[in-house]
């Protein structure tokens, strides 16, 4: 038994696109293109990059809510991928998710005792009475009166609505929770507010989390590790002070130098990437930061750099740190 | 050469609704400086967006201005009719907005809807119109500006949409830029292009920029004064560095302390209990209140006025009754 919750091992998922009337696959986007890496029982891994680099799409993968085009995944040590779908509803009572959008993933039709209760009904756990015991026990767990169970979504403000959606995933009592831009769409103070909250839970119920998210600062707050995507690959992973203090990759570097600080006496050195992020489905040959890179070589634009362990635990994936 | 350029007083901006006319903006005066910056900050909901459209003449069918004036060179905007408003948009005053993506024409060439305002406003020939457009959009980085009159908004990404927004704001030379949360929606490393853009833009053309955010980062960045809202009204102004050293008002102190550092390590953020207050249903006394660590019996009771805190440093809150006397330094 090993003590990874979580092995993602070359993870991919292509999207094809489609053209013409036959509707004949002229090339991939390549979202993921072989992703991997690992989860301790009990941590949080981040998972940061900007729109469009894949993280939300590895996010899903894990849950299997898309079927990867390659790779593998393991959880407590056994291959997931290939699971049907009762194998697969069984194994996910230990995965749940938390999505970004707190006004688009509750049912607005759905009282919140029955958001909440929903997933004890669909795994025909406890009777009507323990279920709604447990309703009254998650919804004093993050926070929300039970006398509101009544109510509908619509009558709650952003941060509640977010609370409601992390007592639905904690329902099952999951061993792992993929949470997706989870505070984004709150405002700074009702952020902290929910930042902490999954701080508590994590060391009640013992969680392990993947956070992904957009936003270095709140990453930094959460996790334990953090993985840096770019354009479907992981170009760095690090335990999170290597990687603030000493970011390798000059992706990592440009963008913890383009966060605005909060202060205004502070200047600082801002790297300013020139350029758009390329399509992922026409991604640069070599390494796929390569056109924006402050810092390229001539290698960078023949062969794709391998992902290695330049120090301990701290992995980058750039010609700068060749093993030779 | 007179200071202010626009200057907003007791501006009070209601929404009619079913339970009455709410105020979204509840008597605020402020002044934007020639070439300054002045940043308006707040969370949903405080009423910094309303501000910015009722600036612009752009309230939807049930919001009015109730009370109040929007002076740009001494002329109260409030007063004007649809056709005074549309000599004033885009010329006089020009807006970026939060959404690139919906806020370009989806039909009209860039080229188009970027001559458009010359053409109209200024009455410049096609020819005219179009080498200064070209002009604009080289200045904001474009180097095959010319190829991009021709094409549409879908074939660029959210970044070069907003470079597009700016330059089509920029090219008619307005006195006023409002940008109403001009890179929340676009990634850091393209926030950090455009932020310098604006800076650049604001240096070289000397405009004065209104910048309505919630990012403090954002503030500490660009702004040179900043005016902290909450539930419509203005509880803090201060000049940008001050305003980040002495946070007085309660509620920006705690503002600062709940963002995130990438800076310093902190096991737990702090965070302001509670959640902003209805409009149509707002505590007596102090609107911050029923949030405040600091809450005083007077609080309950009394609304505070904007207290002196420092020289040019105001704050909506009874710690600063005595003028000097809660600043603590």
């Amino acid at each position: 038994m090993t003590h990874y919750l979580l092995e993602v091992q070359n993870l991919a998922k292509y999207f094809p696109i489609k053209r013409g009337i036959f509707r004949r696959t002229v090339g991939f986007v390549k979202a993921v293109d072989q992703v991997s890496f690992r989860i301790k029982k009990g941590e949080t891994f981040g998972l940061v990059g900007e729109s469009g680099c894949g993280k939300s799409t590895t996010g899903r993968m894990i849950l299997r809510l898309l079927e990867p085009t390659d790779g593998k995944i393991l959880f407590e040590g056994e291959d997931i991928t290939q699971y049907g779908k009762k194998k697969m509803r069984k194994i996910r009572r230990n995965l749940q998710m938390i999505f970004q959008d707190p006004y688009a993933s509750l049912n607005p039709q759905m009282t919140v005792g029955q958001i909440v209760s929903e997933p004890l009904k669909v795994h025909r756990l406890y009777d009507a009475e323990e279920q709604k015991e447990m309703v009254k026990e998650l919804l004093e767990t993050v926070g929300l009166n039970h006398h509101w169970r009544e109510r509908y979504p619509h009558e709650f403000s952003g941060g509640q609505r977010q609370r409601i959606g992390i007592a639905r995933a904690l329902a099952l009592r999951p061993k792992l929770i993929v949470a997706d831009e989870p505070v984004s769409a709150l405002d700074v103070s009702i952020q902290a507010q929910v930042v902490n909250l999954l701080a508590d839970l994590q060391e009640k119920f013992q969680l392990t989390y993947i956070f992904i998210a957009h936003d270095l600062s709140v990453v930094k707050q959460i996790s334990d590790r953090v993985g840096v995507m770019y354009l479907g690959r992981m170009v760095e992973i690090a335990p999170k002070k290597s990687l603030y203090r000493n970011p390798r990759h000059p992706y990592t570097e440009a963008l913890l130098s383009a966060v605005p600080i909060p202060n205004p006496q502070v200047k600082r050195e801002r790297i300013i990437l020139q350029g758009e992020l390329p399509s992922p489905a026409n991604p640069p040959k070599g390494c796929a930061f390569h056109p924006r890179c402050p810092k390229v070589m001539k290698i960078c634009k023949e062969v794709r750099p391998e992902l290695i362990e330049w120090e301990e635990e701290h992995f980058v994936s750039c010609h700068l740190y060749s093993p030779s | 050469m007179s200071g202010w350029i626009l200057e907003v007083k007791n501006l009070r901006t209601e929404f009619l609704t079913e339970d009455g006319a709410i105020p979204a903006v509840d008597g605020i005066t402020w002044r934007l400086n020639r070439g300054e910056t002045l940043a308006l900050v707040g969370e949903s909901g405080c009423g910094k967006s309303v501000t910015s459209l009722s600036i612009m003449g752009l309230l939807p069918e049930h919001g009015r201005i109730a009370t109040g004036e929007i002076l740009l060179g001494g002329k109260d905007l409030c007063k004007n009719s649809e056709t005074e408003w549309m000599k004033v948009r885009g010329n006089e005053i020009a807006m970026i907005f939060q959404e690139p993506m919906t806020s370009l024409n989806p039909v009209l060439s860039i080229g188009e809807q970027m001559t458009e305002g010359l053409r109209k406003h200024r009455k410049m020939s096609r020819q005219k119109a179009d080498q200064e457009a070209i002009k604009a959009l080289e200045l904001v980085g474009f180097p095959r500006a010319k190829e991009m009159m021709k094409e549409y908004p879908h074939q660029l990404s959210g970044g070069m949409r907003q470079r597009v927004m700016i330059a089509m704001a920029m090219v008619m030379n307005p006195k006023v830029l409002i940008a109403d949360e001009p890179t929340t929606a676009l990634d850091v490393t393209i926030q950090a292009q455009i932020l310098e853009l604006m800076r650049k833009v604001k240096e070289d053309l000397e405009t004065s920029i209104l910048l309505i955010t919630h990012d403090l980062g954002v503030v500490a960045e660009m702004a040179d004064r900043v005016v902290v809202m909450y539930a419509g009204q203005i509880v803090e102004e201060a000049d940008v560095k001050e305003l980040f050293l002495h946070p007085s008002h309660p509620y920006t102190d705690g503002l600062l302390k709940a963002v995130p550092s990438l800076e310093e390590e902190q096991t737990r953020l702090y965070s302001i209990s509670g959640t902003v207050p209805l409009m149509s249903d707002l505590p007596t006394g102090c609107r911050f209140a029923p949030r405040c660590q600091r809450v005083m019996e007077k609080c309950l009771q009394a609304e505070p006025k904007l207290f002196q805190v420092h020289e040019n440093h105001y704050a909506r809150c009874f710690l600063y009754e005595n003028p000097f006397e809660g600043d603590k330094r």
